[in-house]
């Protein structure tokens, strides 16, 4: 196994535990909250909390998606063209996401300073510049998937026989 | 004008294949630079974080998650033997079972996908073996899978009541009796095409293989009565009927079935995080849009342009069933709705549709989508399992689409079909 194959590998297993984490705690704390109000005793946090985990898993899972290149695109007309058409055009998409998540990141990071002082409104000891740092984190993660992806998408529209990553996880919502 | 140049420059990056989630983003962001300068910069972070946090939208990777643990956990296959029970003894008995599981399954899993994956791995080659012909086998398969968008829980009908601030638990309930008319109809096409074709009678007819099979499937028959029983009697909402549905997949796959292990749980969680992922990147940058949507009254301005040129009821439906129909051919319903839904509500508000009534009609016409290439992704699923070519399938499913497609027409022009239990009960 090469480094660059390594490397890639131990960012997939992270981002899938962090995943794997994120999705567990949702549903434990859907559950607890569930049990709560049926027993009378209403969680004040369940609601707030619930959809900061939701945001959290958009965000990490996100990255994942990109890793497992399963975000929803239309990619027929691009793998159609003849590969001198084909490379400027799939070199044009990477950047454009990648200068979009860049964008997200820093954007994110500054607007965490602004919400320096907030708190929530059910937690009010945790800092809404903790929920919201998911923004800066989660975009930084998306272009490193990005960057780990470069070197097959690139060889891929150059028309070389390569191993496919693509993942049909995303057809699976319909 | 500058609203066409928006939607144009979408389309070009769509076509370019840049994600549309981050094809809707980038648009957004040029479109709210160009309209407030620089310093609208931070209030992209702040929109694209509170997009993802809608509390209903939970329910997506909860649903999501129970049915990849049942799937894992053995059900489909017993769901296939009950089936087999009951319709095996009909002429084309295997085409009636895979149209009969799903009806089945449609009820304990939202994602028509993930149900042509689940039976189709199992059916399509048996039907093959019996002599079946692979393109029938894919047709059959493919058409019967997009009850589980039609039937409750339903994925696209979660994320069609978000869009439309409207009742999911009411859209749930209006997608019963057209689900089941579609599995009925494409029952009645089945049978036509084997009594055309002499296809095969499976096993005669026997309580005793009935009862054993139902002793077999109980659970699982069970688990939509908890789920959807629960939900429609208003004890849990939807998103809390959906972490009813996780516990229930646990207790069957670990507690009475044992089939479900570890490494198969991990994968499910990894599989649903990443599925819910894909959407609510969507819905978040569709909420970046939607500010810049908001601003500019694109929206009330289509609906004005449209009612100039006609306000029946009737004739709006039909233009926007042809608009979805379309739309079904090129976009991922998920990518449908998030894109359309808010934009043509206003329009099917003021022309006085009832948003339940249109969620249905959105959810039925882009299950037929899903049938229909370039862009199939359940039919695709099914060419890639029969080994057959997407268009010689077509050829065959032309037929079970059109029997959707009259479903579709019925629950649009008889209102009743569909909303008849929501009167009944919720209004």
């Amino acid at each position: 196994m090469t480094s660059y194959a390594r490397l890639r590998a131990a960012f997939e297993r992270l981002l899938e535990w962090i995943v794997i984490a994120l999705m567990t705690v949702l549903f434990l704390e859907v559950t607890v909250g569930v049990v709560f109000r049926a027993a009378g005793a209403s969680l004040v946090w369940y609601d707030e909390v619930a959809s900061i985990l939701l945001a959290w898993l958009t965000y990490y899972a996100s990255a994942l998606a990109a890793l497992k290149r399963a975000h929803i695109g239309f990619p027929g007309l691009v793998r159609g063209l003849e590969p001198r058409f084909r490379v400027p055009m799939v070199l044009f998409a990477e950047a454009l996401v990648i200068a979009f998540f860049v964008l997200l990141a820093w954007v994110g990071y500054t607007v965490l300073e602004v919400l320096a002082t907030d708190h929530l409104v059910s937690l009010p000891t945790v800092p809404v510049a903790l929920t919201q740092s998911v923004i800066p984190i989660g975009a930084t993660l998306y272009v490193i998937a990005e960057l780990l992806n470069l070197p097959q998408v690139l060889a891929e529209a150059r028309g070389r026989p390569v191993v496919v990553h693509e993942s049909a996880l995303a057809e699976k919502l319909h | 004008m500058a609203i066409l140049l928006l939607f144009v420059c979408i389309l070009a990056l769509v076509l370019i294949n840049v994600p549309i989630a981050v094809a809707l983003g980038v648009v957004a962001v040029v479109a709210m630079v160009a309209a407030q300068g620089l310093d609208s910069l931070p209030n992209v972070a702040i929109v694209m974080y509170n997009g993802a946090t809608n509390f209903p939208l939970l329910a997506i990777p909860l649903f999501i998650l129970a049915g990849a643990i049942m799937n894992a956990s053995g059900i489909s296959r017993r769901l296939i033997a009950l089936a087999s029970a009951l319709l095996g003894f009909i002429r084309g008995g295997l085409a009636m079972v895979s149209v009969g599981t799903s009806l089945f399954f449609a009820e304990i899993s939202g994602s028509a996908v993930a149900d042509v994956a689940a039976l189709g791995s199992v059916l399509i080659p048996s039907m093959k073996k019996r002599g079946y012909p692979g393109t029938f086998a894919a047709a059959v398969m493919s058409s019967s899978a997009t009850l589980a968008v039609i039937i409750p829980p339903s994925i696209p009908m979660i994320l069609y009541a978000v869009m439309a601030d409207t009742s999911v638990v009411q859209l749930f309930v209006a997608g019963i009796v057209p689900g089941i008319l579609g599995g009925l109809g494409l029952m009645a096409m089945a049978y036509w095409f084997a009594v055309r074709y002499n296809y095969p009678v499976e096993e005669a007819f026997a309580w005793t293989n009935v009862r054993r099979t139902f002793r077999e499937a109980a659970w699982a028959l069970l688990l939509p009565l908890i789920i959807l029983g629960g939900i429609f009697g208003g004890v849990v909402t939807a998103t809390e009927g959906a972490a009813l549905a996780v516990v229930a997949a646990l207790f069957i796959g670990l507690g009475v079935y044992r089939e479900l292990d570890m490494r198969i749980l991990r994968e499910a969680l990894v599989e649903g995080g990443v599925q819910t992922a894909v959407v609510m990147l969507l819905v978040a940058a569709s909420a970046l849009l939607g500010v810049h949507l908001t601003e500019t009254q694109v929206p009330q301005r289509l609906a004005g342009a449209i009612i100039d040129f006609t306000s029946n009821k009737w004739a709006v439906l039909a233009i926007l069933n042809v608009l979805f129909l379309l739309l079904g051919l090129i976009l991922h319903s998920a990518a449908a709705i998030i894109l359309t839904v808010p934009i043509v509500m206003p329009l099917v508000k003021q022309v006085g549709i009832d948003p339940v009534h249109f969620g249905l009609i959105v959810t039925i016409n882009l299950g037929i989508g899903q049938q229909t290439p370039p862009v199939a992704s359940v039919l695709a699923t099914a060419c890639a399992i029969a080994r057959e070519d997407m268009w010689e399938v077509t050829k065959k499913n032309v037929y079970f689409i059109g029997v959707l497609v009259a479903v579709l027409l019925l629950v649009t022009y008889v209102p009743v079909t569909g909303m008849g239990l929501v009167n009944l009960f919720y209004r």
